[in-house]
Order: C-alpha cells, then sequence, then structure tokens
C-alpha cells in the first residue's frame, strides 16, 4: 500500500506546529522511502528505495550529481578510442572496501558478470548490454564476457557491440555499482561497498540506517550517520516531519497548496525539476489509433496547462515533447498542441469520426492517477471522444499495456540517468516495443534511425540535434499525450545545510548535508 | 478434551490445503506478473523469460502447485522472488510484531471494553450508560485509519508526548494500539452491556443479592462470569482478525508486521511470499479460534467438549 489512504488529512495535519529547534541528533533522517527496499545488492535494484541505498554504500566507475552531472566515481578518468568503441577506465588508486579489502580493475569485471549472471536472478542487465558480448554472457552462452578486460589493477577496458556515446552515464545506475570479491550469500542484507557510507542496520519496513565511511576517497560524509526510515504513509510522513522526527520530506502532491499558501512552511519549501515525465501511451495499432489525426485529436482535446494547476498544484511543466527542459536536446520553442476542442473535433470527423469515438483509457491506483485520469475523461469527452476509465492496481496496468491491450495508458516514466536517450528510446524506439517500455507500440523508421545516429554520435552538441530531431518527428505523430514534466517538492529542516533536492532519485548522497543551527 | 484438541487440528489440515488450492488458483488467474515486477520498467523479452524458467513460471499449474505443495510439506515455503529472502526468516521476524500491536489492542480493548460495559449495564438509562452509548457508536463509525491519523495529530504534532509511528518502546506502542482497538472497545462495550443486563435480571442474582453480598462481588464475580461467552467470542473474532494483519494500522504508524508485508507482496505479485503468508495467517486464524472454544470450557463447566 504505497499510497495515502486519505487526501484530506494531509491538509489537516499541515495545520499542526513545526519543530524549530535544531535536534540534538547526529544522524541526518530521510522520510523518501515508502516501502521496503527490495534487498541492498546493486544487482537487485530495480526499485527506487533499493536504488538509493545502493547509492550510499556503492560506488560505480561515475556518479551523478544532485543536478545530473555525470563526474568521475571509481574512475578517475576515461578515454574513448576515435571509433567510439573501446573505453578505458582509469581507476581510482588506494580506494578500500569497507572491510578494508581493496579496490581492483578485477572487481570491476566481477561485478559487471554477476549483475549479468543468470544465478543471480536480478533482472536488469540491460544496462551492460552495449558490453560486446554482455548478452552472450547473461543468455549462459559465453562463460566470460568478451568485451572486459582488466589489464592491471587500475585500468579496465571496455569494449562495446557499437559506439554508444552515453555509456559512461549508464554505469552510475545503481545495478552497475562494484562490488568486491566473493559475496557473501546473503551481500543483499550485508552489503559491503566503497561509498561513503558503511552500511549498519536495516529493520525490515521500518528503518535503514548508515554509518559514515571516514576513510571514502571523495571525502568523509560531514554527519555521523544517515537513516532512512520507510514510512508507507504520506500522512504520516508529514507528521513526523512537523515532529521534527525526520529531516526531509517528500511533499505529498495533494498537500502542495497548503505548505505553499503557509508563510512558515513555505520557507522551508525546495523544488527542483525531476526527471519524470507524465505521458498517456497511445496504441498505435490499435483501431482508430493507427490514424496519426485521431492522435493529434486527443493532444488537442486535453489542457494540460489548468490539469497542471488544478491537479498538480503546479507541480510540473507542459511537456512539448519527450526531453523534459533542463536535459540536452530539449526545445523550448516547439510549438505545442494548444487546447483546442474545434480543432480535436475537426480532426477527429477528418479521420471519419464524426460523431466521435469510444476509447479506453487504463489509469493505475497509484499517486495522482486517478485523478488525472478523471481531469483527462472529462477533456476527452468535450471533443466527443467517450472514455471509459479502466482502472487497476500498476502491476496489473503495466502488463496489459505491455501486451498491447490498452487504447490509452497514463504512465509515468522515472528516467534512470540524465539524458534525453533515456526518454526517446525506452518509450519510442521500434526496438523498445512492449516490455522495453515502448507501449504506445510506435514504430517509425525515420525516428529509429536518428536514435541509431545519435547512439553512436561522440560530440554531444550534433547527438542533442538529433535528439531534437527525432523529438519533433515523433511529436508530430503523437503516439502520446503529452502531459507534463513532474517537479519535486521537499520540504527540508530549517536545520539542514547543504541538501539539494536530486534530479535522478540516486543522486543525492547526503555527503555534505549537516545539521546546524 | 486432548482429544477434542487433536480433532479439531486434524479436521483444520483440509481447511488449510483448501485455503492454498484457492491463493494458487487465485493468483494464477489474477493479472499481473511477478517477473515484470522483477524487472522494473524497462526491461527485454529474453530476461523476462529466462526469469520465468528459473522461478519454474513456465511449468504447468499442477506442476507448479506439486512443487510448491512439496516444499510447504518439507516445511519449506520457498524464497521471495523480488528479495531473494525466505518467507519463512521474513514472517519470523514480522509476526512477533503483528503478535505484540494485536494483543495490545485487545489487551487494550478488553480493559476499556468490558469496564464501560459493566459500567453502563449496572445503570441503564443512566448518564454513564449514555455516555459510554456514545463512545461506542463513535468506536464503530470511525475507520481505523482516520482514528490513526487524528491520534497521530493530537498527541504527535500538536501535544508531542508520542512519537508518530515507528517501532520500538512501549511509547511506540500506545497510538497504534489504541487506534486498532477502538473498534473493539466500543463493540466490546455494547456487547458486555447487554450480557450483564440480561445476566442481572437472572435469578441467582436476586438470590446473590439477597443473602446480602456486596455489589461489587455480585456484579464481578456472578454476573460478569456469566456473560463472559458473548465476549469471549467477540474477543476472539477480533483477536484473529487483528493477527491476521491490521494493514491500515501498521500502515498509518509504520509498523513493521505481517500486513504491510503481505500488501507489498501482492502489489509486487511476489507469489511465494503471497502463499507463504496466507498459509501462515489461516493457521493462525484456525488456533485462535480454537483457543476460543477452549476459552467457552473455562469461563462456562456447562460447555464441555469431548
Amino acid at each position: 500500500m504505497r499510497r495515502p489512504f486519505l487526501l484530506l488529512l494531509p491538509a489537516i495535519l499541515a495545520c499542526g506546529g513545526g519543530g524549530e529547534s535544531a535536534p540534538a541528533r547526529k544522524t541526518l533522517i530521510d522520510s523518501r522511502d515508502n516501502y521496503d527496499p527490495r534487498s541492498l545488492d546493486p544487482a537487485l535494484s530495480t526499485d527506487v528505495p533499493t536504488g538509493r541505498a545502493v547509492g550510499y554504500v556503492f560506488d560505480g566507475l561515475t556518479r551523478f550529481t544532485p543536478d545530473a552531472k555525470v563526474v568521475p566515481g571509481l574512475a578517475k578518468s576515461w578515454d574513448v578510442s576515435p571509433d567510439g568503441i573501446t573505453y578505458t577506465f582509469h581507476l581510482r588508486s588506494g580506494v578500500k572496501f569497507h572491510d578494508g579489502r581493496p579496490f581492483t580493475a578485477k572487481n570491476v569485471v566481477a561485478s559487471f558478470q554477476r549483475v549479468l549472471d543468470p544465478a543471480t536472478k536480478g533482472g536488469r542487465g540491460w544496462p551492460l548490454y552495449p558490453i560486446k558480448g554482455a548478452e552472450d554472457y547473461a543468455a549462459g552462452k559465453a562463460t566470460t564476457m568478451a568485451g572486459m578486460a582488466a589489464p592491471n589493477d587500475s585500468t579496465v577496458v571496455i569494449t562495446l557491440k557499437e559506439p554508444f556515446s552515453i555509456f559512461p552515464k549508464l554505469l552510475a545506475m545503481p545495478v552497475t555499482s562494484i562490488i568486491p570479491d566473493n559475496p557473501s550469500a546473503d551481500f543483499g542484507q550485508h552489503p559491503i561497498g566503497t561509498g561513503p557510507w558503511k552500511f549498519a542496520e536495516w529493520r525490515h519496513d521500518d528503518y535503514l540506517r548508515f554509518a559514515k565511511n571516514p576513510d571514502y576517497f571523495d571525502g568523509a560524509p560531514k554527519t555521523d550517520s544517515l537513516m532512512a526510515r520507510i514510512i508507507p504513509e504520506m500522512s504520516t510522513a508529514q507528521a513526523e516531519f512537523e515532529a521534527g522526527n525526520v529531516d526531509v520530506l517528500n511533499v505529498p502532491d495533494e498537500a502542495s497548496k497548503s505548505w505553499q499558501a503557509d508563510p512558515g512552511k513555505s520557507k522551508l519549501l525546495s523544488s527542483a525539476p525531476a526527471l519524470r515525465f507524465w505521458y498517456v501511451a497511445i496504441n498505435t495499432t490499435r483501431g482508430p489509433f493507427a490514424d496519426v489525426r485521431v492522435r493529434q485529436a486527443l493532444n488537442y482535446a486535453v489542457d494540460v496547462s489548468t490539469m497542471l494547476s488544478q491537479v498538480m498544484a503546479g507541480r510540473g511543466t507542459v511537456a512539448n515533447g519527450v526531453i523534459p527542459p533542463s536535459l540536452g536536446g530539449a526545445d523550448p520553442s516547439r510549438k505545442g498542441y494548444a487546447y483546442d476542442v474545434n480543432k480535436a473535433k475537426q480532426l477527429l470527423a477528418a479521420a471519419g469520426h464524426p460523431n466521435g469515438i469510444d476509447v479506453e483509457l487504463w489509469a493505475s491506483t497509484t499517486d495522482q492517477s486517478p485523478r488525472i485520469s478523471q481531469t483527462l475523461q472529462a477533456n476527452l469527452a468535450a471533443a466527443g471522444i467517450r472514455a471509459k476509465i479502466i482502472q487497476r492496481d500498476a502491476s496489473s496496468m503495466r502488463e496489459a499495456a505491455r501486451k498491447g491491450q490498452t487504447d490509452l495508458a497514463l504512465k509515468e516514466w522515472w528516467a534512470d540517468y540524465p539524458d534525453a536517450e533515456n526518454f526517446l528510446y525506452p518509450l519510442l524506439h521500434s526496438k523498445n516495443k512492449g516490455v522495453g517500455g515502448n507501449v504506445s507500440f510506435y514504430g517509425n523508421p525515420k525516428f529509429d534511425a536518428l536514435i541509431d545516429q545519435a547512439h553512436q554520435e561522440q560530440d554531444e552538441s550534433k547527438r542533442n540535434t538529433l535528439y531534437t530531431q527525432a523529438d519533433a518527428l515523433q511529436f508530430n505523430d503523437a503516439p502520446m499525450i503529452y502531459l507534463f514534466f513532474y517537479k519535486d517538492l521537499f520540504a527540508v529542516q530549517p536545520w539542514i545545510k547543504g541538501f539539494t533536492v536530486p534530479a535522478v532519485f540516486n543522486g543525492q548522497r547526503w555527503t555534505d548535508v549537516t545539521i546546524s543551527k | 478434551m486432548l482429544s477434542f484438541i487433536v480433532r479439531r487440528l486434524a479436521l483444520s489440515i483440509p481447511t488449510l490445503f483448501g485455503v492454498l488450492v484457492v491463493v494458487f488458483l487465485l493468483l494464477y488467474v489474477a493479472p499481473g506478473d511477478p517477473v515484470q515486477e522483477m524487472v522494473g520498467e524497462r526491461a527485454d523479452a529474453e530476461t523476462i523469460a529466462r526469469l520465468r524458467k528459473e522461478l519454474h513460471l513456465d511449468e504447468p499449474l499442477l506442476k507448479q502447485f506439486t512443487l510448491y505443495t512439496g516444499g510447504v510439506l518439507r516445511g519449506d515455503f520457498g524464497n521471495s522472488y523480488i528479495t531473494q529472502r525466505p518467507i519463512i526468516q521474513d514472517i519470523r521476524e514480522r509476526f512477533p510484531k503483528t503478535l505484540l500491536l494485536a494483543g495490545s489492542a485487545m489487551l487494550l480493548a478488553s480493559i476499556l471494553g468490558i469496564t464501560l460495559g459493566v459500567l453502563s449495564a449496572r445503570n441503564p438509562g443512566g448518564w454513564f450508560d449514555r455516555l459510554g452509548l456514545g463512545v461506542a457508536y463513535l468506536g464503530i463509525s470511525f475507520p481505523v485509519y482516520w482514528v490513526g491519523l487524528i491520534l497521530i495529530l493530537i498527541f504527535a504534532v500538536i501535544l508531542k508526548w508520542l512519537p508518530p509511528s515507528g517501532y520500538g518502546g512501549i511509547k511506540y506502542l500506545i497510538l497504534p494500539a489504541l487506534a486498532l482497538g477502538s473498534r473493539s472497545i466500543a463493540f466490546l462495550a455494547r456487547v458486555t452491556r447487554s450480557a450483564m443486563l440480561d445476566v442481572l435480571g437472572g435469578d441467582f442474582v436476586r438470590t446473590a443479592r439477597a443473602k446480602g453480598l456486596n455489589e461489587r462481588v455480585v456484579v464481578v464475580k456472578h454476573a460478569l462470569r456469566n456473560a463472559l461467552i458473548p465476549i469471549i467470542t467477540v474477543l476472539g473474532l477480533d483477536f484473529g482478525y487483528y493477527l491476521t494483519g491490521s494493514i491500515l494500522t501498521e500502515t498509518i504508524f509504520s509498523w513493521p508486521g505481517l500486513g504491510r508485508y503481505v500488501v507489498n507482496a501482492i502489489t509486487r505479485r511476489d507469489l511465494p511470499a503471497i502463499q507463504g503468508s496466507v498459509l501462515f495467517l489461516s493457521v493462525v486464524f484456525v488456533l485462535v479460534n480454537l483457543l476460543t472454544d477452549l476459552a467457552y470450557a473455562k469461563a462456562d463447566p456447562r460447555v464441555a467438549y469431548s
């Protein structure tokens, strides 16, 4: 149960007083996890709480800063061969795991193999698939990965199948973190990494505790320990924040307005665009949706900016494409589908549906999905599109959408790494139809070609131009109703210094955060 | 008595087997796929196929059922698909916490509910009776999550007497136990009151009073003892429900019990975790019912099991 049961209570709770004086504790306390992590084994990090915790204990070859830059991690630098195929990572020397063993290049090779090893049953091998031989290894067809080599203790040479210019970004994902040799059978319960925080304690469904690693290569954390409380109910998390028991709160959407309106509390708010995209996947292979005019009509029929201000408390920016404005390739000058009911009706009529159409709109029960889907239903109805809402739990809905059984599916996409490719490729490339993420079943060879070309393009600005072109192309094809890019809104206690809202979920490692008066 | 217990336990085996079959079939026909939950939002068909094979999800239903039942008979509930931890260990970690919460709620409910009921019955129609009625109405009408959040608001946020949520010493226990027990307090108060009224009008009560026993002895020793059967029924039923996971209370108060575990397992379609905990909870439920029946005999010598 990950959602609030009662929508009005946050407002009531928001009336309580707040603690102003700094607590005596030397532990930073986070309240954002709302379910127990799957494991603390990087190879199993397929969910947000797991990914965040793995980011505290482990390092990858690269890492994300809070503002989504990719900076060196365990690799202090890397060279790329002119053909874009061979990456040579120069590793930091003198780095030790929390148990004192030295970190060497062999650990990198073993860690990556372990992620892909079928026996690990992790399920997230794809960030390593660009490496030559990775897929064969994952399928059990090879005993080593052809593209991985450790010529000496401080060098790793990775050969890719084909040029993939953003590869270093994928190495900052939690799943590609580096672990020591011979992990114990219960490694997921007692992880050992090189990261800024050492694992201390895990009480399931209660909290995780980490102690600072005084020897961290990039400077020890400034506070003694870090606790991630697991609080399933957002109203409760708010109460904990009010009581001064937690330092950072993810303000629930439905409580945003009351927080923003309260002069005392609004001072504590901190907002940042998240790499999260809300959209409605239109299955382009089903009935009337094969016609681009119908898909465009859907876009004209929806009043996204009113939805944003009324339903989302302004927490987002209207999406005119799939690339968030903070990423390279976004085109702020692109003209969107303005809200225009008549235009929608005309397009429908031109497509042969003068009396409108009947559609099924699938939505999950999580977050704001129920409210957004009702708003969509009302908007679409005005244009003669009769939408029947099919509300299912997230798991059932995802399965139906992947099987191509949904006309329209209201979805939210969280980026794994800060690059336009993380939106364009999984959501819209024809290779990813279904389980890969493209539940619009969109397939446009021109679009595919642009993305394939961008994958190979070493020059960032040229690559961004390709992204912009691809985004414009698909935007015109309208394989989705473009809703908005989400904005995170956190409340941070006044005694907390140095906390910035991360753009990617594992981008804030609390190393510079302090408790002070 | 012993043969009664043995027979009841033996009879529960087909019940539990039935539960197992139903849960298995339900999960089989329900939409949602554990493997898709394991791989997250972005995946590839090969990985999914490989995991299905690894977890025997590609086998025929009967084969899967036999595999699972065989494990259960050997005492092996399997490992969670999602966390890869043994289900038994997960249950062992969480059930004591659920037991503590349910036990405290029942203790609170028995003390407050029965007292309220007895005092109300002493003077039906009096001010205390009417007050008790009011409290009972509120307790039954307010849903537990609402009561929980209001308790948090008052005692944790405004008064700051108790922590809003979490697991730890007794101060973490008070609010969730009160929230969880609120309905039982109300219900017990009403049941006790009406049972007491029935009994207090009885001949033996008049006799007891006539022979000059003091009123407290009459009420507590003679009347209450005879009114216990319906009270035990309510206690037994509620306790059974609380033990099988007070999902809402555990969620509101971030209490790391079995209820939340089951809900999480369902959201993630973690089949072994769902099956294991449902089976375990069925056993608990059967046992609580058995204990309730035994308590009847203890409370009323006329009830005899053989």
